[in-house]
């Protein structure tokens, strides 16, 4: 079992290598333009250069920072919304078709809304991520509290809970699943509506660094803030799959 | 059926309401809003991009650069899909791989795009084929690991060769997974596309929105705006509903657990 | 003076629309009394439970718990479901789940862990306070959902079918757990149960509901000895009796 654990993880990193050899090959022959495609080389060089003398740091962190405050009040806001609107059926009956019309709506387009009342500024970008990283975790919550397992209900009756008592006894702790799994997607929408508005609106970070280093050709720049904002979606992905690990021990 | 009527009559009172609360705000707060539209003033924008062509023009645009650029990421996605679905060891070789690429998001490829295609269609089908190829890769990987190991056997009984298998036995035991694939990513492609043209693309939806928004006229952006949602809305829907009348004679849990 | 019935029904009648489920039911359940209900499925013996609790109002007639109307669930009556795995807080370890009634009761936090780990040592599961009911058996999460329900302490306890989805052996030793549990507090106890050797080993009477609408069609005393054994109460000739008795009574109801 651990042998094979071992093969796969050796077989992952050369593919890996496989296709940075690749990549390699490509800009070595000029099969690609380097204007377009700079090497790997160059890409790493960029990528150091720029988080030891450059602003890639301070851009890197200033986007991290964008995506975790709108994805954490969005969260805030989702988990506290969400639990009054699923605990009651009635006032899921009026608002849920509602939430649901609402949701394919890409909340990228509530951006010129957005601006018209803001400005082109961070408070509006800030706004955009909160409005659309509300989404997944509100309408998990909405679900979770929705889907309480009728027994659970009923011994809530029998021990005479309050509602409140309810909601965080048994409403609450049935939805984390759901709440979760919309917070992870809810992360992935924070990242992308910060770069989205970064790029609209020139704030600093990493958005508005890959558009300058677009339009001023400087390819390996653009790569190494590309590479920086995958990393950013991997680590945070990762975290969360393991808390999610930790918190929800008592699924497996 | 009476259940179903009050039950869609409960879910219209909500917007009917904020709606008609909206209107009544605007008639007693008649300032020209530079921001804001009343929704009679939103209904006759909607005319409006309807009749000056905005509405058609920038739909077309919008929906053929999302059909194209998914179509890429389709076939691209299912065709990797399969590949790593099927031969274990191109699973593990492409596994790291897909673990870093997958994260960069899409957007970040939009700085990317424009500098290898400029404005106009290629660069928006670059940017939505990227975003819909990877639901695509998992979830027709995911689909064909599920496919029942006893009808892999008997299908090798019959002699089948690896070809007949794929596309005799396993796709169309996948079929039902392969569409969620699809409805997911149709919603998806609409999205990234309005996004790039929200973003850079002067063209479609998405630029129609920001010209609106730039020439202060909230009442055309507001009508754009809930055309854009309906837009996404009625794709939803007509594909749930297609996905129910194509697997409806399969067991619940094929289409339901996907 | 007699005390008050622990239950008592006075002509109850439940129906859903036009869908008679129960009618007509007179029972009366003394203090410390162990009942046992059987019936077919379908005879409306879970649903007798459930009015009992406090969960169901029947359509007419009413339910008393020690002489005062039941209007809703009370705290002196306890209920063990037959599905234990959906009846548990599967997000709580099972000291958590044995905790839920006393803060529920608002007992203050300091005086629970003790009442706690006594009452899971009550049911065997001393060495297990720390797992999710999902690493538990199936017995010993039934053992879980007894000790949540022993916390309430309970007058009277209800339980619907609480061992039929445990295997033979299992079942047997819950039996006796259960017998030696309650007889401790002198805990009334209306059982219901499909089985009617389950029945006649538990109760002090079996009371044989027949079906649609379900109504009382048979209510016989158990006069054998307690404590009761598996071995030799199960070989009791009055037992060998009266499951003679009950099997003929349950096919002439099902005939």
């Amino acid at each position: 079992m651990k042998r094979f654990r071992i093969a796969d993880i050796a077989l992952g990193i050369a593919g890996l290598i496989v296709l940075l050899l690749l990549w390699q090959l490509v800009t070595s022959l000029e099969l690609i333009s380097r204007v377009f495609l700079p090497s790997p080389a160059a890409t790493i060089s960029a990528l150091e250069w720029g988080l030891v003398n450059g602003d890639l740091l301070p851009q890197t962190l200033a986007t991290v920072n964008r995506m975790i405050q709108g994805w954490l009040l969005a969260s805030l806001v989702a988990i506290a919304i969400g639990s009054l609107i699923g605990v009651s059926p009635v006032a899921r009956a009026y608002i849920q078709p509602t939430l649901e019309f609402l949701r394919p709506l890409p909340a990228s387009a509530i951006i010129p809304v957005a601006i018209s009342l803001f400005g082109l500024n961070a408070s509006m970008v800030l706004g955009v991520v909160v409005f659309g990283a509300v989404w997944p975790t509100l309408l998990g919550t909405i679900h979770g509290f929705a889907h309480v397992e009728p027994r659970l209900v009923e011994v809530s009756r029998l021990l005479q809970m309050s509602r409140w008592e309810f909601i965080y006894k048994i409403g609450l702790p049935n939805a984390v699943p759901d709440i979760l799994a919309g917070m992870r997607l809810s992360l992935t929408v924070a990242l992308i509506l910060a770069v989205v508005g970064e790029l609209l609106t020139a704030q600093e970070g990493l958005g508005t660094a890959v558009l300058h280093a677009a339009r001023s050709y400087r390819a390996a720049d653009l790569y190494a803030g590309i590479l920086l904002l995958g990393l950013i979606g991997l680590v945070s992905n990762y975290g969360l799959a393991i808390a999610d690990k930790r918190i929800l021990a008592w699924k497996n | 059926m009476i259940a179903a009527l009050t039950k869609s009559w409960r879910g219209w009172l909500f917007p009917v309401l904020v709606i008609a609360g909206a209107e009544i705000w605007f008639l007693f707060n008649p300032v020209l809003s530079d921001t804001l539209a009343a929704p009679s003033k939103i209904v006759s924008g909607a005319i409006e991009t309807l009749t000056d062509g905005t509405l058609l023009k920038t739909t077309y645009q919008t929906l053929v650069a999302a059909a194209i650029g998914l179509l890429i990421g389709m076939v691209a996605g299912t065709a990797c899909g399969i590949l790593i679905g099927l031969a274990r060891t191109a699973d593990r070789l492409s596994s790291w791989s897909v673990e870093m690429l997958r994260p960069i998001p899409s957007v970040a490829l939009i700085p990317l795009s424009l500098l290898t295609f400029g404005y106009g269609y290629r660069m928006e089908y670059a940017v939505v084929a990227w975003a819909t190829f990877w639901p695509f890769l998992i979830l027709t990987q995911h689909a064909l690991k599920q496919v029942d190991v006893r009808l892999m056997e008997v299908s090798k009984l019959m002699g089948f060769g690896i070809f007949a298998r794929i596309f005799k036995i396993m796709l169309p035991a996948a079929a039902p997974r392969l569409f969620t694939a699809l409805r997911l990513s149709v919603g998806l492609s609409l999205v990234v596309a309005v996004t790039v043209e929200i973003a850079a693309n002067p063209q479609g939806l998405g630029y129609g929105l920001m010209v609106s928004q730039e020439s202060l006229r909230p009442d055309r952006m507001f009508a754009l705006l809930i055309w854009v949602g309906l837009l996404g809305w009625a794709l939803n829907y007509g594909l749930v509903w297609l996905e129910g009348r194509l697997f409806a004679h399969r067991a619940p849990g094929a289409v339901a657990s996907a | 003076m007699a005390a008050n019935p622990a239950i008592e029904l006075k002509d109850v009648s439940l129906s859903f629309g036009s869908n008679q489920i129960l009618t007509g039911i007179d029972m009366s359940v003394d203090p410390g009394e162990f009942v046992c209900v059987i019936g077919a499925s379908g005879s409306g013996k879970t649903t007798l439970l459930r009015m009992i609790a406090g969960l169901l109002t029947p359509t007419t007639g009413k339910v008393f718990s020690n002489g005062k109307p039941v209007l809703k669930p009370s705290r002196h009556v306890a209920v063990v479901f037959q599905d234990y795995g959906r009846a548990l807080l599967p997000w709580r370890r099972a000291f958590a789940n044995v905790s839920l009634p006393l803060e529920a009761s608002g007992m203050p936090a300091k005086d629970r862990p003790a009442r706690i780990r006594e009452l899971l040592a009550k049911v065997g599961l001393a060495h297990h306070e720390d797992k999710f009911p999902g690493q538990l058996s199936g017995g010993m999460q039934q053992r879980l959902q007894i000790a949540r329900a022993l916390a309430q302490e309970p007058d009277t306890l209800l339980m619907d079918e609480p061992f039929g989805a445990l295997d033979a052996m299992t079942r047997q030793t819950l039996q006796d757990e259960v017998l030696r549990l309650v007889s401790e507090r002198k805990t009334t106890v209306f059982f219901v149960t499909h089985d009617i050797e389950e029945a006649l080993y538990l109760g002090d009477r079996v009371v044989a509901l027949d079906s649609n609408p379900g109504r009382v069609a048979y209510d016989i005393k158990v006069p054998l000895p307690r404590p009761r054994d598996q071995l030799t109460t199960r070989e009791h000739p009055e037992f060998l009796r009266l499951r003679r008795e009950m099997f003929e009574i349950m096919n002439k109801i099902h005939a």
